[in-house]
């Protein structure tokens, strides 16, 4: 039963203020048990304010973070997963599932976080789960219309993991799920 | 049975929401995400039932980690947090709070305690067990067979003493516990028959049917729950938790049998619930070892718990809830025999920590039988006594919703004294302590006061206004004495002074008080000091006396402060008597048998005063009053004296006024006007400097005060010239008083000018 949120592509300040008030709201300390941030935050205060909600904090570095210590690319266990955490933007063409399972199997991981598209995608495929929570505040994409703000949730319990994606539609959370299981040789 | 509701129970509420949801269709997850903020959603649960149990588990690791063997065993652990976990959720408005858990824990020893020597014992006798069958009805779901189940620990702690297997060879030499238990026990079923009532497997369901029990009192009206609510119980008047009302009820237990180590403790402040809340809410599990607390919970629960009746009251009258059974009685017996165990040591303290301190720290080698039998003795004491009067506690509840320790000292006094007659003694008694205790602040209060008018009214401090209040309470019965011993006296002057309305005064019963008091301590104050030529001090106070002025408001004002002096007369005992001896003054004769005071002079020892309290009634405690009254108006005299200025003006008058008058004045509630004007009760500079002070010094400031008392009859607009006009030209029934008060005054000043 851990928490994992991941979000990203919030572009604070250039070109969003903040969180969507109802995001904010949601994002209470104390339940989610670590964060993957997939970058572009893009300043400090960001950082700190990602910090309060959960101390456990992975962020890959994004084009426009200001930050120049975020690696590139990010991998941990949970459980008994294995996530990997990218921007995006390294890989090319952006958002082609192809392309982003090549880097999976790189990192060797069975969830991938990527972003950079500003939209959400959850892909299965063979080799595991490759997942982009799109942008947390909605912020403009040159590659992408009508951006909503989303992010996304990660339930792990034990062989299983349950995405649970909240998304800002007129300005209503919308909230989906979607459950994956890992199988003990393969992730299906 | 039990088991299965338990087991359901346990299944429902302690299980993964995920699991749950595989089974069901989730219905909507916009309501049940994990970030949910609805309540009802089951993540909300979830988190919450997480942080329960991480208080759970935080307590758990601290439980008994002296018999950590047993206690500190995951499945041990495991069973109690899930037990726990499961009443606490069931009962979501109690929550889990510190101390659920070691109310918990000896049930769940002893259990495992009895299944441990059962298959100990199944172990030695393995070949009886076959042989014994029929014949026994066995009664299932029958609750009597758990309380006897409780009874079985004490079986068990005897055969836990002496824990040698006996080999034996036939069914007659066992003990009879023994042999019970190998009679219940049976070759079929899982466990035998015993096995219905004690078995392994359903250990934990066990545990949690015990624990709710006693939680929840099973109808009795001991619910350890209650203890654990912050909310007043149901049935009670009172808005004060059923922690604080048991609490209140051993205090008050403690009051009718040992109202001595009572009062003593209720005087340094350690209110019941500091201890008591510790001992109720694990019921005494904390002050003692756990095999000694077995033996005390056997007890306890031997004792019915069914409610009390008070006959013939309603419900809405009924009494301190919590322990208004047999067993609460025998709870708070044993409380109280608890804290008499430590009585001597708690005399002998004197601040509060350390008797909590004491009284926290159970002494451990204590004769638990000797305390258990005295607790029994005192049960039925406890039972009537929380059958009789314990709504008269709780208001003295509120007197401790208030800071400083005079304060819950006054309302616990108020409570005991119509009590017993035992404690009505008792009373007055520690008043006087009490009083004689708090003089020195009084003093100290007083010296501080500037010369203002309305200093003396001042900011009274919280023992001057308690006091106050004690003092009222005596003013009241002999406020009639006094209209009575008024009526009496055959002055007319008197008489006009108590009929007056010109002062304006709104206290006419207290200025009549007043003025007879003074007139009793004046004729007494004449009497008496004859003996000492060098008591200025009371010679001043007979001078002051004897000067009235009028003033509405200074005599509002004074009729307040006579009743402040009136508790500098109590207080004042000692000293007052020590005054009234030396005390010369026109020795004339006065209407009131003042021999009385006599015997009151030398003494200064308050029991003496406690004597004369008591003996005299209301005459004494008026020429206190008196006295005390003097005392103040004295001490506004020498204010007067300092802070004036008028003295050229009106030392004129006063040599001309000067004439032999009458010692008797009526005034005494005419009160020095200028000497209200300065104020400041500095009680503790006049009886130091008694001694200190010349003859001279004395005249000199009677003349003062006579020339400012003048002044400001001058400052009058009614008021005439001299004072010889005064008298002769009445203008006020007032005057008369002044007047006469006024030729007193100076008459003394001659006889001291002339020793």
């Amino acid at each position: 039963m851990v928490l994992v949120l991941a979000l990203g592509d919030l572009h604070i300040p250039h070109r969003a203020s903040d969180l969507p008030p109802k995001f904010k709201s949601m994002l209470v300390p104390g339940k989610i048990q670590h964060i993957v941030c997939t970058g572009n935050l893009c300043i400090k205060e960001v950082h700190d304010y990602l910090k309060t909600v959960c101390p456990d904090l992975h962020i890959a570095r994004g084009e426009y973070d200001e930050e120049t210590r975020y690696p590139e690319t990010k991998t941990l266990t949970i459980g008994q997963f294995k996530l990997g955490v990218c921007h995006g933007h390294q890989v090319i063409p952006w958002g082609d599932l192809d392309s982003l399972a090549m880097l999976q199997r790189q990192l060797d991981v069975d969830i991938l976080v990527t972003g950079h598209t500003h939209q959400f995608t959850a892909y299965k495929h063979e080799a595991g789960v490759v997942i982009n929570p799109g942008s947390a505040t909605g912020s403009y994409s040159s590659i992408t219309y009508d951006v909503n703000p989303s992010f996304v949730l990660m339930d792990i319990d034990g062989l299983r993991v349950v995405v649970y994606v909240y998304e800002l539609i007129d300005g209503e959370v919308k909230v989906d799920k979607i459950d994956f299981k890992k199988t003990t040789t393969s992730n299906a | 049975m039990n088991f299965c509701r338990y087991a359901a129970l346990r299944r429902q509420l302690l299980i993964d929401p995920q699991v749950l949801k595989n089974g069901s269709c989730s219905p909507d997850v916009v309501m049940d995400n994990p970030l949910s903020q609805n309540p009802d959603s089951m993540w909300g649960r979830f988190f919450r039932n997480a942080e329960l149990e991480r208080m759970v588990d935080q307590d758990l690791t601290r439980l008994y980690p002296e018999h950590g063997s047993y206690f500190q065993t995951p499945g041990c652990q495991g069973m109690l947090r899930r037990i726990l976990l499961l009443w606490c959720l069931r009962h979501p408005v109690y929550g889990y709070r510190q101390g659920m858990h070691e109310l918990l824990a000896p049930l769940l020893y002893v259990l495992h305690i009895d299944l441990e020597l059962l298959s100990e014992v199944r172990k030695v006798y393995e070949d009886h067990f076959t042989d014994i069958i029929d014949g026994f009805s066995f009664h299932e779901n029958d609750w009597t067979h758990k309380f006897d189940f409780k009874k079985l620990p004490e079986y068990m702690e005897d055969c836990n003493g002496s824990e040698s297997p006996v080999k034996i060879n036939s069914l007659g030499e066992l003990e009879p516990k023994i042999q019970t238990i190998v009679l219940l026990s049976d070759a079929y079923g899982t466990e035998g028959e015993l096995g219905v009532v004690l078995s392994e497997k359903f250990l934990e369901h066990d545990a949690h049917c015990m624990f709710d029990a006693l939680m929840n009192g099973t109808g009795g009206a001991v619910a350890m729950a209650e203890f654990f609510s912050p909310s007043p119980f149901g049935g009670s008047h009172t808005m004060f938790p059923p922690i604080i009302e048991s609490s209140a009820a051993l205090y008050h237990l403690l009051s009718i049998i040992d109202s001595s180590l009572h009062s003593h403790l209720v005087e340094l402040g350690v209110e019941p619930q500091y201890f008591a809340l510790r001992w109720l809410r694990v019921l005494f599990g904390r002050e003692f070892a756990l095999e000694d607390l077995l033996v005390i919970w056997d007890e306890i629960f031997a004792y019915e718990n069914t409610k009390f009746n008070k006959p013939g009251t309603n419900d809405a009258e009924s009494n301190v809830g919590v322990l208004n059974s047999s067993r609460g009685a025998l709870i708070a017996a044993f409380a109280v025999s608890m804290i008499l165990q430590l009585r001597s040591s708690l005399l002998a303290t004197e601040n509060a920590t350390s008797c909590l301190q004491r009284l926290l720290n159970f002494p451990v080698d204590v004769d638990l039988l000797k305390l258990l039998a005295k607790a029994k003795s005192l049960q039925a004491l406890a039972v009537e006594a929380i059958n009789s009067t314990p709504l008269l506690i709780l208001p003295r509840l509120h007197g401790r919703r208030n800071a400083g320790f005079t304060k819950a000292h006054i309302p616990s006094l108020d409570l005991t004294s119509p009590r017993t007659t035992l404690n009505m003694a008792h009373e007055s008694y520690w008043e006087e302590r009490w009083r004689v205790l708090h003089m020195e602040e009084e003093r100290k209060q007083g010296s501080a006061a500037s010369a203002e008018k309305q200093v003396p009214n001042r900011k009274k401090g919280w023992s001057e206004r308690v006091r106050l209040r004690l003092s009222r309470t005596k003013c009241d019965p002999f406020r009639s004495k006094a209209t009575f011993r008024k009526k009496n006296e055959t002055d007319e002057g008197r008489k006009n002074i108590g009929g007056d309305v010109d002062f304006g005064h709104k206290i006419p019963a207290e200025v009549e008080e007043q003025d007879v008091k003074d007139t009793n301590f004046s004729t007494s104050e004449t009497r008496c000091s004859s003996g000492c030529p060098g008591n200025e001090e009371n010679s001043s106070n007979i001078s002051d006396l004897s000067t009235p002025v009028r003033g509405t408001n200074d005599y509002v004002n004074m009729s307040g402060r006579s009743s402040v002096a009136s508790n500098f007369s109590a207080e004042e005992n000692d000293t007052d008597s020590v005054n009234f001896e030396p005390l010369q003054a026109n020795p004339e004769s006065s209407p009131l048998p003042v021999s009385e005071l006599d015997p009151d002079d030398d003494t200064l020892n308050s029991t003496q005063n406690y004597h004369s309290v008591i003996k005299q009634a209301a005459g004494i405690k008026e020429r206190k009053l008196l006295s005390d009254k003097f005392q103040l108006f004295w001490k506004f005299g020498r204010n007067i004296n300092e802070g004036t200025s008028d003295r050229a003006a009106v030392s004129e008058d006063a040599i001309a006024c000067d004439s032999g008058s009458d010692c008797n004045n009526v005034a005494g509630s005419s009160i020095v006007n200028g000497c209200n004007s300065t104020s400041g009760i500095s009680k503790a500079e006049i009886i130091d400097q008694n001694l200190i002070f010349s003859l001279s010094d004395l005249g000199q400031s009677m003349l003062e005060n006579i020339q400012v008392i003048e002044s400001v009859f001058q400052q009058d607009p009614d008021q005439m010239g001299s004072l010889e006009n005064c008298k002769n030209a009445i203008v006020g029934e007032g005057h008369i008083t002044a007047m006469a008060a006024l030729e007193e005054l100076r008459k003394i000043s001659n006889l001291l000018s002339e020793m």
